[in-house]
């Protein structure tokens, strides 16, 4: 009796924690918090939370890098900055060898308990702070400052290393990478490719070169009068804007434009190029040939990427459809519960036809008309075989699958105003968007994520079938056991929401002629909300180029740190 | 008893997933000999600083200019390095490539060095202190230094080459020795070395 009453108290404890971890639990990641005190100007503790949080040896270490060398750098701290974005590269690097042991534990466990790899489009953005550390160390010193001016540039050339590793492994945005499958076989995989997202949505997101990445260096080589290493990158960066870089990360077309006169300047400055230069001229319609005035570069940083959140799903078995099916389970505030339902129409829902036919040829009518609310997956003639492995047997109290999202990109920023010397000179551009990456890039790896996510849920699930039998816990307390392990499941099974947080949302930029000498910059930046941030600093134009780096963070009305970068 | 009996059926089970969880790390440092080369990568290391330095000193050596000199002046060659560029895309310690091109030098005994322009400050500044509090037995005069003969300057170069997980890394260091007075190139040397790397896409 008093068994009895032990078992009903359990059944009741572990049904309760079940469904807790079905939902999951959203919280605020530490990086997020740090970034978040940075930008109410308390440096210390922002590197204190992540030093506490994010070990410099565990499975987030290149967090722990990544997130210090920001800080750093937004502190002034550049040299401090370098050494630790340095230490991130090489653990990116080392992340080239997968770990067989650590896949298979993650395959009992969860994405998050493998070491944290970072995504494609880090590499350049290490690269490209490390350049801005070792030009303002530049900056700061006369008798290194070659030498830091050369670091620079090493940055540069290990990031044009890079962007070509990676437009080999892409086909970049010069055409179109073939698929290696003859006609009939990719025909079949366009037909059964829409069992997750359809294709159109997923087209033309990859990351797969860096128009920006490549101005940058442009930028960096002329000012250290390294004509032809510039002119090949700003070549590379129109190549990149106009052949889709811009029409995926949404950039206006003003900004090739401008590097189409940055590249006449540097082949009128190498001299050679007549025929080419002339050839621009008339496609941007210049007709003067005034002599090469100093310009100033402004890169500004704003505000903070978005937060990939974490939502579940429920997997269990239709016995009568012979189908798996994932729920969702919706979670959090009423805005994050929309983006939830709105992610998983967008991407796993049967909505196409392709799954409406499925539906309708495996289950009955409603299925048809839950297609929104649910993705099912027919077992078909396979189904015996389920059975017989102890699938079904497996899922009898569901299981948890977690996949990642974003909620829709909120535009905060109405526009960035230059001033130089009190007077209005120019509207900032968007140049490029870490937004829009991270959003494409969640949306990129959706389909694989989810089928990963399923395969591991179901290898778990399994495994826990067959420990239960062979141990005979099945005979002894039947669906109890199922249910514990379900739970043991459903708390491993948790998406891998970990990201370089303190990244910017997007950066800015304008190029103006200055003349030499003493100037006083105001940066103003208008937010959709209604408040001006103002930014300003004095600088003395003394090279013919010039580049002034700086942060905006978006919920401050006034910058006290040392946030800008004069190069 | 059924429950010892199952509890010790998972012990193995709880054994390897402990394992597994927290790793088997341990770390061991050893001394090794500073000539001995221990390439964890294809940068640029110790090594690869010293036999360039090594080589190009001794091809340096070897051109007709030191005997010319000689002929002519009567006493060793000093020579000033001026800058050497890292124009590769690997961060080198270029001071510490300067240092072994000095050791090779001096220890040819066929030329002298001048200090550099950062350096003679420092020692002007400490000759004008010496005026102030040296006796005068041991103060040493301005206006003494020995000016340099030839000037040392170059760059290091490099080139990558990358598929899958082979790389090749190729390094370039060209020196060139110029006569102060008449302008005159007097010797160009090159050193090339290239390295492969290889790495596995699965390990344990």
């Amino acid at each position: 009796m008093q068994n009895n009453i032990i078992t009903k108290t359990h059944f009741t404890f572990f049904t309760v924690i079940y469904l807790f971890f079905l939902s999951g639990c959203q919280s605020t990641p530490a990086n997020k918090n740090a970034i978040l005190l940075a930008q109410q100007g308390e440096f210390e503790s922002a590197k204190q939370t992540i030093r506490a949080d994010y070990s410099a040896n565990g499975k987030s270490k290149l967090l722990h890098y990544l997130e210090l060398g920001m800080l750093n750098h937004l502190q002034g701290n550049y040299q401090l900055s370098n050494q630790q974005l340095t230490q991130a590269q090489q653990i990116i690097e080392e992340q080239y060898t997968i770990s067989i042991s650590e896949s298979a534990l993650a395959l009992l466990s969860g994405p998050s308990f493998t070491t944290y790899a970072g995504k494609v489009y880090h590499r350049p953005l290490i690269n490209f702070y490390k350049a801005l550390n070792y030009n303002a160390l530049a900056n700061q010193t006369n008798a290194d400052r070659q030498s830091f001016l050369d670091s620079a540039l090493v940055e540069m050339r290990q990031l044009d290393t890079y962007l070509s590793g990676l437009k080999d492994a892409t086909g970049g945005y010069d055409e179109e990478k073939p698929s290696g499958l003859d006609l009939l076989t990719e025909q079949i995989d366009n037909l059964t490719r829409p069992l997750f997202a359809p294709n159109d949505l997923l087209k033309d997101i990859e990351y797969k070169d860096d128009a920006f990445a490549h101005y940058v260096s442009g930028i960096l080589f002329e000012r250290n009068q390294e004509l032809d290493s510039a002119r090949i990158q700003y070549q590379r960066a129109i190549q990149a804007f106009e052949n889709g870089f811009a029409q995926q990360y949404d950039i206006n077309p003003i900004v090739i434009t401008q590097i189409k006169k940055d590249l006449i300047r540097v082949m009128a400055m190498a001299g050679g190029y007549s025929n080419e230069v002339a050839k621009l001229k008339s496609e941007l319609k210049i007709t003067t040939s005034k002599t090469s005035q100093p310009v100033l570069n402004i890169l500004q940083d704003v505000g903070i990427g978005p937060q990939r959140k974490q939502f579940n799903l429920l997997l269990n078995v239709d016995e009568e459809a012979k189908a798996l099916v994932m729920t969702p389970i919706l979670w959090g505030t009423q805005r994050e519960q929309q983006a939830q339902m709105r992610w998983f129409q967008m991407l796993y829902a049967d909505t196409s036809i392709f799954d409406l036919i499925q539906n309708y040829a495996t289950g009955d009518v409603s299925d048809i008309v839950m297609g929104g609310l649910t993705k099912r997956i027919p077992l078909g003639p396979i189904w015996d075989d389920a059975v017989d492995i102890g699938l079904i047997s497996a899922l009898q109290y569901g299981s948890r699958i977690s996949v990642t999202y974003l909620e829709p990109l909120k535009q905060q920023i109405d526009r960035s105003e230059i001033w130089v010397n009190n007077q209005k000179v120019a509207n900032l551009e968007k140049i490029y968007s870490v937004s829009l990456l991270t959003l494409q890039d969640a949306l990129n790896n959706a389909n694989s994520e989810i089928q990963i996510a399923l395969a591991r849920e179901i290898v778990k699930s399994l495994t826990a079938q067959k420990a239960i039998s062979a141990t005979g816990l099945d005979a002894s307390f039947s669906g109890f056991a199922k249910l514990a392990t379900s739970v043991v499941n459903a708390v491993t099974a948790s998406a891998d929401v970990r990201q370089w947080h303190s990244l910017p949302s997007q950066i800015n930029y304008i190029q103006l002629p200055v003349s030499k000498g003493e100037h006083t910059i105001t940066l103003k930046t208008y937010l959709t909300s209604g408040i001006v941030l103002e930014q300003s600093e004095t600088i003395q134009i003394v090279d013919d180029v010039t580049l002034w780096h700086t942060r905006t963070f978006l919920q401050k009305t006034r910058i006290e740190t040392p946030d800008s970068t004069f190069l | 008893m059924k429950c010892n009996k199952t509890l010790l059926k998972l012990t193995p089970l709880f054994v390897a997933c402990t394992l597994a969880v927290s790793g088997c790390s341990s770390t061991k440092v050893q001394r090794v000999d500073a000539n001995q080369e221990v390439a964890l990568s294809d940068k640029w290391n110790a090594k690869d600083s010293q036999l360039v330095a090594e080589a190009m000193i001794n091809d340096m050596l070897s051109f007709p200019w030191v005997n010319d000199h000689l002929q002519k002046e009567g006493s060793k060659p000093a020579i000033i390095i001026q800058s050497v560029r890292n124009k590769s895309h690997q961060h080198i310690a270029v001071d510490t490539f300067l240092n072994d091109l000095k050791r090779s030098i001096l220890r040819s005994g066929q030329a002298d060095f001048v200090a550099n322009k950062d350096v003679r400050k420092e020692i002007r500044d400490e000759r004008k202190d010496q005026e102030l509090n040296s006796s005068l037995e041991s103060q040493n005069e301005m206006g003494q230094e020995y000016g340099a003969d030839y000037a040392l300057s170059g760059t290091i170069n490099s080139f990558v080459d990358e598929q899958g997980g082979d790389r090749v890394t190729f390094y370039q260091v060209d020196l060139r020795l110029i006569d102060m007075t008449t302008n005159r190139e007097v010797w160009n040397g090159q050193k090339k070395i290239q390295k492969l790397q290889e790495r596995s896409r699965f390990g344990f």
